[in-house]
């Protein structure tokens, strides 16, 4: 076990240094620069832009440049915003609550809702609940979801006025959960969409995969109640491929979210990062690009891992 | 005995296996209809604008914002007064090129890629896949946006971007595929009465993995028109007056309230073409009974 | 997104030159229209005895710099305003109301030296820092030298950079000089919030004073209680305010980057007054009808405009540019794709500015004489029916930010009335890091479509824009991206510039508008207006041209019972 995790750490490393180098490379390489803010600011001369580029290090070869992001974010300092000088990793901390706040709810309605739909789809495959389910599903992911977002909030907040039209909470308002909830309900079903079209097809086929297996044949056999053995000895072990899903779906649910926070006005990483792409704040960018890529290496280890402990089968070495 | 001769049947196992597959792919209704509609909208984009009385570009500022189908404007009128029918449709000769222009790229470099991995194995294939993995990590549309925020628009830009940010899934399944393949008879055989490797690689492997490849490339279409709407809608698309799904819909998003069918039939084509090539997708999926993940 | 300007952060950058609309407050009456009939009724009202209820403030553009001094951007000094103060502030009719001074300084209260020249300040004894520290002499002239020190990154510098020998005569009193008289020295003021020397003297390094933009101090009439990022900033009402009011306990600027959301918040109400970029214009006739809500149209000092690149052959020739104007249809742009909110002009000045020429020619859209215009100048059209002149063909591109979608409107609108007369051009929008970088600087585009503020502060003096000096992609400094050269006007605003005598600068100005029209370095199309919007129940907001941003007077806003 520990080599196993030795080893997949190794390598996250290695991949994590692979995306640092290409994020920072279309960064530095493309045309405009954080500069072009203050270029028109009056009273500001060339030497002064020239000595603000020099603070920025931006005067200096690229993988100079480079090399000292690395050694700097290696001791811990991820850089400071360009735009309100605070640490980088604070920007992004302050931001992350919301997000995490949206995935979170996003993740479980797409797993109850995902895995009952799939559920009942391979039990009942084939049937008239199937069909409609498959079709569903499909026609969800070819949804825009920023075009759903839109049109959820023409009916909800605009027409019928039941929901919020964004925001994550009434601004100057007492912070209730309740509110916070209200507020939650419409973002969190934009985002659940797609997620609960991947995990009904995901859990489906697994599902039948399982149904078809021996031991199901078997504890049908030995009587048990048609309910106990699907909703427990089937689902169980369709289950397991699951867990896998829900590390590896992670970079999808944020770039899902970053499209949502910004339909909802959301103020969590998405937002973020459509900010600071507009103001060319290549520290913040950077430290987005590399926070959601640990994200994304951590739920693909956690999967495995959780895989592992839960399947003796599979066997870490 | 050449080479080919001796594969030769082989070759015809693989015939049948099509035959097989294409009936198979017959009874998936929602692909059938899928490949209908594929082939309704791509003839109507390339068709349709020269039976409609309106020019694409014609500003007609003092009708503007005329509701369907006010004086013989189908779907009515846009926000500077221009036919939104003949618009919608050279909107998707923008984009389906796009799709299908992104998958083609996409495709042959994640083909290369895979194929180059799984064939040549060792260093070659732990740097390749590494590199992949690496590419993966980030969520697609934060690498679309950060190209798309930095470099200007045009369809030529606006494809190769997509592309870059979608080859990744394809080379893993070629991968995948050309590695279980490599250790089979037939390329051992081909191996040992010495086929080049660029020979096998893409005369003997690449034929053997197209099943995966086509239904990922289906897929990748889908994405492709999916993603170009992304970047329209978060302001880094296709310049005007040229028109994309994405863009017709970012630019009626402010008129929802007003105009509200500026905005409904771009997103109601962009579902249908994306939603098509899904089923297509899957139902290949299906009939070359490919054991991979729709992403 | 959908709005208007949001993307144009760069330009907005520039705005901190605003109009001293010097007397023109019937003229901003008149512009507000029939709306303005709640102002009275706002008077009527009392404000409570003691800070009730608060503000949202909703914003499509975030602000995030709390340090005034330093670079900012136009969003950032609605926060200002209330969490700060400057000496003295400009109000909605363009006087100057004492804030940080008991007395603002004039020629007839002594203030000021006959030439212009010594200055003398009394400052407000009762102003304290949010920390309790009273506010002195000594905080003045530290944010003087700060602004001076040529190593700290100043947002503006222009003429506080001539003052000289600052003397303190005591906790609330100083005089200092100035190195040549500076007329638009009282406007500069007017904005410049100070800071105070306390804290920031302390600060490792003032260009990034982290503890003081973590928790802002001030002497405004709100102090600071926190900023969640990318979503609000709080502000609570300051018992120990030197001026009238606060009446609100609470402000709170909201960030929503959408315009149409914004418009959608203050529509359901989670939103009590849309500033900065304000309604879309699309929205206007509807929010008009909002029950409950107040809706007012407030010109700002843009002029938007197509700017041309004058080191382009093509455009060195008059007749194009002449030509090109004939054949813009202005009213439709303003009247069908502005929903007629913006007021068509001729010139670089805003019409409420004192130095406003209004006898300038005005356009007519002719596409007939535009044609011929070009053909006598030798253009002929080609086989593609683009026009030709040895051998260049009349074609050229138009840019701005990439996503400002109601300018591409207009793009698409030129584009079609341009190749009308034989003038191809081809929309190249770019992201706004781009256009706005070297690509506009240093003169790199063709043509671009683009809302400026020509003005240094309220005071007419355009030299940055148009003095030959100031064309950066030939070594000069300033923002001269046209690369217009004319001697004359080269001479007439150095005459504005070097007197205090207001005649003799209106006629300089007069002058240089006759000839900027005349010449079209650019071409005028409309002087901006904003639809800002405020519930019907929150009493005092008044739309104010001479300041970056309506928050202007938010402590006296109140709410009535």
């Amino acid at each position: 076990m520990a080599n196993f995790l030795l080893g997949r750490l190794l390598q996250s490393l290695v991949l994590l240094l692979i995306v640092s180098i290409i994020g920072f490379a279309v960064l530095h390489l493309a045309p405009g620069g954080p500069l072009s803010q203050f270029a028109l600011v009056p009273g500001l001369s060339k030497e002064d832009l020239a000595r603000i580029a020099h603070e920025m290090g931006l005067d200096r070869p690229l993988p100079v440049q480079y090399w000292e992001w690395l050694t700097r974010l290696v001791g811990g300092d991820w850089g400071r915003s360009y735009r309100d000088n605070q640490p980088v990793l604070a920007v992004i901390a302050g931001r992350l609550p919301a997000t995490l706040e949206l995935m979170g709810a996003a993740i479980l309605i797409s797993v109850f809702v995902g895995i009952w739909i799939g559920v009942m789809g391979a039990i009942r495959s084939y049937s008239l609940f199937d069909m409609l389910a498959t079709v569903g599903a499909m026609v969800a992911l070819s949804i825009p979801t920023f075009w759903f977002g839109l049109i959820v909030i023409y009916a909800f907040s605009v027409n019928l006025g039941w929901l919020p039209p964004g925001n994550r909470m009434t601004v100057g308002g007492d912070g209730s959960f309740l509110d916070y909830l209200h507020h939650l309900i419409a973002p969190a079903l934009v985002l659940a969409l797609v997620e609960v079209a991947i995990w009904s097809r995901y859990m489906r086929a697994s599902m039948l995969d399982v149904i078809n297996q021996d031991f199901i044949r078997t504890a049908r056999a030995k009587g048990l109640p048609e309910r106990t053995v699907l909703w427990h000895h089937a689902l169980r072990n369709a289950l397991l491929p699951m867990i896998a899903l829900a590390g590896v779906e992670i970079p999808t649910l944020l770039g899902g979210a970053l499209v949502t926070e910004t339909v909802f006005t959301w103020p969590g990483m998405g937002r973020l990062l459509l900010d600071s792409l507009g103001y060319r704040d290549y520290p913040v960018i950077m430290g987005i690009l590399m926070f959601s890529a640990l994200l994304a290496l951590l739920g693909n280890l956690l999967a495995d891992i959780f895989a592992a402990t839960a399947d003796p089968r599979i066997r870490l070495t | 005995m050449t080479t080919a001769a001796a594969l030769a049947p082989l070759e015809r196992d693989l015939a049948t296996t099509g035959n097989r597959a294409w009936r198979r792919f017959r009874r998936h209704r929602l692909a059938l209809f899928g490949i209908v509609a594929i082939v309704l909208m791509v003839l109507a984009s390339i068709v349709g604008p020269w039976l409609i009385p309106f020019d694409q570009l014609k500003i007609d500022i003092r009708h503007r914002f005329a509701p369907p189908p006010w004086g013989g404007h189908l779907f009515g009128t846009d926000q500077l007064g221009r036919d939104l029918l003949v618009r919608l449709l050279m909107a998707g000769r923008i984009s389906l090129a796009i799709g299908f222009l992104a998958m083609i790229v996409s495709t042959a470099f994640g083909t290369l890629v895979g194929i180059t991995a799984g064939y040549y194995g060792g260093a070659i294939r732990i740097v390749l896949m590494r590199f992949v993995d690496a590419m993966l990590c980030f969520p697609s549309i934060f690498l679309l946006l950060i190209l798309a925020a930095f470099i200007q628009p045009s369809v030529t830009t606006i494809t190769l971007i997509i592309a870059a940010t979608s080859w990744m899934e394809v080379a893993r399944v070629v991968e995948a595929q050309v590695r279980s393949l490599r250790e089979r008879d037939f390329i051992l055989a081909a191996e040992m009465i010495g086929a080049p490797g660029r020979y096998v690689m893409f005369r003997e492997l690449l034929p053997n993995a197209i099943g995966p490849i086509v239904v990922a490339a289906t897929l990748t279409v889908a994405r492709a028109v999916l993603m170009e709407a992304y970047v329209s809608f978060l302001g880094y698309g296709i310049q005007a007056p040229m028109a994309s799904w994405g863009n017709m819909l970012n630019n009626a998003q402010q008129y929802l309230g007003s105009a509200p069918w500026l905005a409904i039939f771009p997103g109601l084509m962009i579902t249908l073409s994306v939603a098509s090539f899904n089923f297509v997708g899957d139902g290949l999926r299906d009939a070359l009974d490919a054991r991979f993940d729709v992403k | 997104m959908s709005e208007d300007r949001r993307n144009e952060t760069i330009p907005l950058l520039t705005s901190r030159r605003r109009l001293l609309a010097l007397g023109a407050s019937a003229g901003a009456l008149a512009w507000a229209g029939p709306k303005m009939g709640w102002i009275p009724a706002a008077e009527a009202a009392t404000p409570p005895s003691k800070p009730t209820g608060q503000a949202v403030i909703g914003l499509s553009q975030e602000p995030t710099v709390f340090m005034p001094l330093l670079a900012h951007i136009e969003v950032d000094e609605g926060v200002y305003f209330n969490l700060f103060s400057p000496l003295w502030r400009v109000d909605e009719k363009g006087e100057f109301q004492p804030d940080l001074v008991a007395e603002v300084p004039t020629l007839e209260n002594g203030g000021i030296s006959a030439d212009g020249l010594e200055w003398h300040l009394k400052l407000n004894d009762k102003a304290k820092w949010h920390d309790g520290t009273p506010f002195t002499a000594d905080d003045v002239k530290f944010n003087i030298e700060l602004i001076q020190n040529p190593k700290f990154l100043a947002g503006r510098r222009s003429g506080i950079d001539l003052i000289q020998d600052i003397k303190i005569l005591g906790p609330s009193e100083l005089t200092f000089k100035l190195k040549s008289p500076y007329a638009p020295l009282p406007s500069i003021i007017s904005w410049t919030f100070l800071v105070p020397k306390h804290l920031l003297e302390k600060a490792a390094d003032f260009n990034k004073p982290e503890a003081f933009l973590a928790n802002p101090v001030g002497t405004g009439a709100f102090k600071w209680v926190e900023r969640v990022p990318g979503d609000h900033i709080t502000l609570a009402a300051s018992d120990a305010y030197h001026g009238k009011g606060p009446y609100l306990e609470k402000l709170i600027f909201k960030y929503v980057p959408d315009l149409t959301v914004l418009y959608t918040q203050f529509q359901t109400g989670d939103v009590d007054y849309i500033g900065i970029q304000g309604i879309t214009p699309d929205h206007y006739e509807e929010a008009k009808s909002l029950a409950d809500r107040v809706v007012t149209p407030v010109p700002q000092p843009f002029i938007e405009n197509i700017a041309f690149n004058l080191g382009n052959p093509i455009f060195q020739d008059a007749a194009v540019r002449e030509a090109l104007y004939l054949a813009m249809d202005k009213q439709s742009i303003i009247e069908q794709i502005y929903y007629g909110l913006p007021s068509p002009t001729e010139s670089f000045l805003p019409r409420q500015s004192w130095a406003f020429n209004p006898d300038l020619p005005k356009h007519a859209f002719d596409q007939e004489k535009a044609r011929k215009l070009l053909d006598d100048a030798g253009w002929k059209p080609g086989a593609d029916g683009v026009r030709e002149k040895d051998g260049k063909r009349l074609e050229f591109t138009n840019s701005t930010t990439a996503g400002n979608h109601v300018r591409e409107q207009a793009q698409q609108l030129l584009q079609q009335t341009w190749g009308d007369i034989g003038a191809r051009m081809t929309i190249k929008n770019l992201p706004p890091a781009v256009m706005w970088g070297d690509y506009w600087n240093l003169s790199q585009f063709d043509t671009t479509m683009v809302g400026i503020d020509f003005m240094v502060g309220p005071d007419p003096d355009a030299t940055q824009y148009f003095a030959s000096t100031g064309i950066v992609a030939k070594g000069g400094a300033g923002n001269n991206t046209t690369q217009y050269a004319n001697p004359d006007v080269d001479k007439l605003l150095a005459d504005g510039a070097a007197t205090v005598d207001i005649e003799k600068r209106k006629a300089a100005y007069v002058k240089m508008q006759e000839l900027t029209r005349k010449d079209l370095p650019f071409l005028p199309i409309f002087q901006y207006a904003m639809v800002q919007g405020v519930k019907g129940k929150l009493e005092g907001f008044t739309p104010n041209v001479n300041v970056q941003e309506n928050c202007w007077n938010a402590c006296t806003w109140f709410w009535a019972s």
